[in-house]
């Protein structure tokens, strides 16, 4: 692993077992994130992307998913790494919220609507931050009372709080005061206007856009290294989503986190990320740096996805669609899962899976048309029409 | 597309070539097979086939009693024996009575019990829950008011009050649960209806103009009724259990081979270590409920509209 | 119905006849509070819409979630009662302007020709008062195309069914006839009669999508609302069905009104396109000239906004503040101006706007606000409880946008600062140029999009 490398997924699997068979969901799929980069994994429903990203906070259900194979390691400061499937449960569990952290397509649904905002926000520094939380209010850390440990943890009852604010008037004023200032700079942080009302509201009073605000605050609130946002601004309206795309960057700017943006949408990936992997049926079929895949894709899906985007250009009812539907991924044969709708597919591509082969540098692609036939080991008229490797020119 | 053919002749071979009926069947076949797949659905299918064959086959397994059947034949030489006595495979009660007659024309009972006072309640509720969905405002204000004074009276002591006002007999026992059971259906059904109401394929159907009460028929209802269907399947076994109680209390004619009866009779026994009676209609009780819960459940498992079709 | 209000008419030019036309459609829903249910107010979700759907035109409804414009689908679909104003159907070029003029006369002032022809378009013409075969026939033509397909089909009927719905109602089809026709409209959509007996979760979202269409052409209509069809599908999905929507309208004649959210695919399909904000039509014009050359700031802002696979898309400075505004109480004036960046002191402005503004930007000093008392909507007498909070309020106000509208200086006197605006008419939509629409008040008197430089803030 490299020195800047932040996490190496290696060669991951994950099945779910159904009534008709193993879902393949994500198959044999290996990426790495460097520090401080946004790396966006693109594609359609139903892809894999959601269940890789979730499998990287070790959040796919057990059953009916499983991890068949593969690893997913984090490099830790002292140059060692942890990998989350293997790791026991309890070092899974402080990895999550303090080094990734991840934020969803449905901030109202992973908000709690019992708690108002300041409430889940105080549990999260509660959790993670303590130390700091009594600091500020003037607490030593390590000799401070149980009591005092449970107020800033947010654990303990009403009755207990108030017994302590009347026994403890100083301490409890500045202890709670210390968690406010945590919530509210970690909230004015996100840009929103009116902390303390915020603070006051529960989920459902909040538009989607500052609930994801609110959910960003939170995942941000212990500067972790790796923030995995699933969709997170696919439920927004464009003119919030531009604010929420642009506030994310701008943390990522002042904070050095590494993104993993998972999204179906390509037109965002162009202004938002560093490198782009494309994912079908679940399996990568082009990775590389986001301007290269977006302006010269190699895999026939990404340049059909491409194609298909309206453009202003494009004449009116004539987009190019990619004919047919994304194939079941239950017990799908060994082949390249975008045959049944490539215009290219030969019956090599039915036959053998493709490596992921570089055809420049920063840029690998998944398809028979760049690999020769001796490499493969098939006949030569099994095989697609060859593209040379720097080339556009077909064979 | 054949179009335009001759009288249809359905062409088995061609696979190609299904009907709408055969389409409908076919579905159904396949859920039903998802069904059967739990095993505790099918333990549970097992144990309410065997007390329908009981009921079926009542008059074969034992020699009715004259004239009225439902009353154990009293066999005066052997009172309070306990079970494996001769001819008295579970053994008798304080009167003479044979537990397992009572036993086997007690599921007639049962099941006359919680038919009909499913089936009756099913209809009423559902008329009643559709008038004030499709309805809505007041006349839905009205109704849902009355159902809410229903509710508010626990079931057991609303059915223990009717039957206590009619008298004790088994019809009043019936009479007295469906007037308590309607109540739930109606809610339910209301609620359904309001969701599916909202539904875009309800929208769909007016845009294209269809009636009010096609739309209801087609859309509405057949949508509606999947957690009834379940609700009813737990109930066959929740109806069992609120009459036997009732009969426990007395509100049943004295000596009935009802279960719940059964259990208040061989109660006096238990101290003097008399056991039998109670237990094996209790048993037969436990049994029943048990089996339609179980039903219940794998019944919703499978027709949860949430997990359906994905 | 309104159409004895005095209005203002708008000078339009109609071009075409129109399959549909708006008049001030309003759709306010009651709120209702308390124990009683007392109305307290009213959502207005579509706010005064004028709209003329020509035919054969593809006109693009865009707008965010909230600006009414699925309640106006359903309006023109018929499964929502406006609560105000009119709906006219297939009116020429001519009758559109007979109907401008005749709603603008007073029935008593106006001429036995007049009074006639007026007559003639209401019972001929006018949703509501034209006879029940025409209202029928109406429907008929005009079908919808829902967005999500799970939901729009019946979970229990078969294809056929589902297909055939229209055709057993109004031809009362059945048999092999049925399916005959269910099967030509299946291959018109690109599917076949061999799906006609499967069930709606048999399909990919695709497909379903397709089902819904040939259900909404089962009747031949000229005219097909299309609500979002494609924001469900992924992309590679939604280009196969955005050409079968072009195909099948170049080949049946269709009139579609396309409503979405999506920027891409509405400059894509719509030939003319309406902008709406918070309940009203900001900007309507052809849709080339609307991307090019936006006559409202808000469709500048959606704009920029949407994020493009070609060219950088520069940190533009045209972005929205604030939020979304309560539909109970719009804004007075132009309903953007205290979100917009080109605000000035003729967009209207009240004391709830400054109100807001504070409660966002100084939650601190909102705090110290201990009543407000009001003459109307543009005069208030704001009290603190000090005065230094009331001398803080008045600073604020004196340094922001909104102060240029003041009609007579701030009053401070103790901790009560009274604050009067000069009042504003409502911002209308009005013709600046050939077929271009726009409400924003700042770009009809300057003629173009007023330059977002010299704002100050």
């Amino acid at each position: 692993m490299a020195d800047s490398t932040l996490l190496t997924v290696e060669d991951l699997s994950v099945h779910f077992s159904t009534s008709r068979g193993t879902a393949h969901a994500v198959d044999r799929v290996s990426f790495s994130i460097e520090k401080g980069e946004t790396l966006a994994l693109v594609g359609e429903t139903g892809c894999g992307k959601s269940v890789t990203a979730r499998s990287i906070l070790k959040l796919v259900p057990e059953p009916p998913g499983r991890y068949a194979s593969g690893s997913i390691r984090l490099a830790n400061p002292d140059g060692s790494s942890t990998d989350m499937l293997a790791a026991p449960m309890r070092e899974v569990r402080a990895i999550r919220g303090e080094r990734i952290s991840m934020i969803f397509q449905d901030p109202g649904k992973a908000l709690n609507p019992a708690l108002t905002i300041g409430r889940q926000l105080a549990e999260v520094f509660g959790e993670h931050r303590l130390g700091m939380i009594l600091e500020r209010a003037g607490l030593d850390p390590d000799k401070a009372r149980p009591t005092a440990r449970r107020i800033a943890q947010q654990r303990a009852g009403a009755t207990r709080r108030r017994v302590y604010s009347l026994t403890n008037r100083v301490t409890s004023r500045a202890l709670q005061r210390s968690i406010d200032e945590a919530v509210m700079a970690a909230l004015a942080d996100t840009g929103i206007p009116n902390t303390r009302k915020i603070m006051a509201s529960y989920p459902h009073e909040l538009s989607g856009g500052m609930k994801q605000r609110v959910m960003i605050a939170q995942a941000l609130a212990c500067d972790p290294d790796l923030l995995v946002a699933d969709e997170p601004t696919t439920a927004l309206d464009v003119t919030i989503q531009a604010r929420i795309l642009e506030l994310i960057h701008e943390m990522q700017q002042r904070r050095g986190t590494a993104i993993l943006y998972i999204t179906h949408d390509l037109s965002i990936v162009r202004q938002f990320a560093d490198r782009v992997a494309v994912m079908y049926a679940g399996r990568i079929v082009e990775s590389g740096r986001a301007i290269d895949v977006l302006t010269a894709p190699q895999h026939p899906y990404t340049q059909g996805l491409l194609a298909a985007i309206p453009r202003p250009g494009t004449p009116r009812g004539q987009l190019e669609a990619i004919p047919g539907s994304v194939p079941q991924l239950i017990d799908p044969p060994a082949q390249c899962h975008f045959a049944s709708r490539c215009k290219w597919a030969a019956p090599a591509c039915s036959a053998a899976v493709p490596r992921l082969l570089a055809v420049r540098p920063m840029h690998e692609t998944a398809c028979f048309r760049y690999e020769s036939a001796e490499s493969v080991g098939m006949p030569q008229e099994d095989m697609p029409a060859r593209i040379h490797h720097e080339g556009a020119t077909a064979e | 597309m054949t179009a335009l053919a001759s009288p249809r002749i359905s062409l088995p071979t061609d696979p190609n070539h299904r009907t709408a009926a055969g389409v409908r069947w076919e579905r159904r076949l396949q859920l039903a097979r998802e069904v059967l797949r739990n095993p505790l659905t099918v333990f549970g299918l097992v144990i309410i086939g065997f007390f329908l064959l009981m009921a079926a086959a009542a008059p074969l397994l034992t020699e009715q009693n004259q004239p009225d059947a439902y009353q154990a034949p009293r066999d005066w030489s052997n009172i309070d024996v306990p079970p494996g006595t001769d001819g008295h495979v579970l053994g008798t009660d304080s009167t003479g009575g044979d537990v397992l007659y009572g036993i086997i024309w007690g599921s007639r009972l049962s099941l006359q019990l919680s038919f009909t006072v499913v089936f009756t309640t099913l209809v009423i509720g559902t008329i009643v829950g559709s008038i004030a969905a499709m309805r809505g405002g007041r006349v839905d204000n009205v109704l849902m008011r009355i159902v809410d004074i229903f509710l508010a009276i626990p079931e057991l002591i609303f059915a223990l009050a009717i039957a206590a006002v009619l008298g004790p007999s088994f019809e009043n026992i019936i009479l007295a649960l469906a007037s308590v059971f309607w109540v739930k259906y109606a809610r339910i059904v209301r609620g359904e209806i309001i969701r599916v109401k909202q539904s875009e394929y309800v929208a769909a159907a007016r845009v294209v103009g269809d009636s009010t009460w096609n739309i209801y028929r087609k859309d509405v209802l057949p949508n509606s009724l999947t957690p009834l269907m379940v609700q009813a399947t737990l109930d066959m076994g929740n109806v069992v259990l609120i009459g036997a109680t009732l009969s426990y209390l007395g509100l049943a004619q004295a000596g009935l081979t009802e279960w719940g009866a059964m259990v208040s009779a061989g109660q006096s026994g238990l101290l003097a270590g008399e056991w039998w009676v109670s237990t094996f209609a209790g048993l037969a009780i436990v049994l029943w409920a048990l089996a339609f819960n179980l039903v219940g459940d794998g019944l919703r498992d499978v027709l949860d509209p949430k997990m359906e079709g994905r | 119905m309104n159409q004895h209000q005095p209005t203002i008419i708008r000078d339009r030019t109609p071009v075409s006849d129109a399959v549909l036309t708006l008049h001030d459609v309003k759709v306010h829903y009651p709120v209702k509070e308390g124990l009683l249910q007392s109305v307290t107010g009213h959502v207005r979700a579509v706010d005064g819409v004028d709209l003329t759907i020509g035919r054969g035109q593809t006109l693009g409804l865009v707008g965010e979630s909230g600006c009414g414009k699925t309640t106006l689908g359903r309006v023109i679909a018929g499964l929502v009662e406006p609560t105000g104003g009119d709906l006219w159907v297939n009116l020429t070029a001519e009758q559109q302007r007979d109907v401008d003029r005749l709603r603008a006369v007073e029935p008593a002032s106006m001429t036995a020709a007049d009074r006639a022809a007026w007559q003639s378009l209401q019972t001929g013409h006018r949703l509501g008062s034209m006879s029940r075969e025409n209202q029928r026939a109406y429907r008929r033509n005009c079908q919808v195309v829902f967005q999500d397909s799970f939901a729009s089909l019946n979970p229990r009927q078969l294809v056929r069914d589902i297909v055939g719905r229209p055709l057993r109602v109004h031809q009362g089809l059945s048999g092999d006839r049925l399916n005959a026709k269910v099967g030509e409209l299946l291959d018109m959509v690109g599917l076949g009669s061999q799906h006609m007996y499967r069930y709606p979760h048999q399909f990919s979202g695709g497909q379903r999508q397709r089902i819904s269409i040939a259900r909404a052409l089962a009747l031949n209509p000229e005219f097909v609302v299309l609500d979002e069809p494609t924001s469900a599908l992924d992309v590679s999905v939604q280009a196969q069905i955005l050409n079968l929507l072009v195909d099948l309208q170049g080949e049946l004649g269709l009139t579609y009104l396309f409503i979405t959210h999506d920027l891409g695919v509405v400059q894509h399909l719509s030939t003319t396109i309406a902008v709406m904000y918070l309940g009203q039509i900001a900007e309507y014009g052809p849709t080339d000239l609307v991307f090019n050359d936006p006559l409202h700031p808000y469709t500048r802002i959606l704009r920029d906004s949407n994020p493009s696979l070609d060219g950088e898309n520069d940190a533009t400075e045209w972005e929205l503040t604030g939020s979304v505004p309560n539909p109970i109480s719009p804004p007075h004036g132009c309903r953007l101006h205290p979100r917009c960046p080109v605000a000035r002191a003729e967009c209207g402005w009240s004391v709830d706007d400054v109100l807001t503004d504070i409660e966002d930007r100084a939650p601190l000093l909102f705090e110290t606000i201990s009543r407000v008392e009001r003459q109307d909507d543009f005069t208030a007498d704001v009290t603190f409880d000090t005065e230094v909070s009331a001398r803080a309020f008045a600073d604020r106000l004196q340094a922001s946008r909104a102060h240029d509208a003041v009609d007579r200086p701030l009053e401070i006197a103790d901790a009560t600062v009274s604050v009067s605006f000069r009042e504003v008419p409502d911002a209308t939509l009005q013709q600046l140029r050939e077929g271009r629409l726009t409400s924003c008040t700042r770009t009809q008197n300057l003629g173009a999009l007023p330059p977002i430089h010299e704002t100050r803030r």
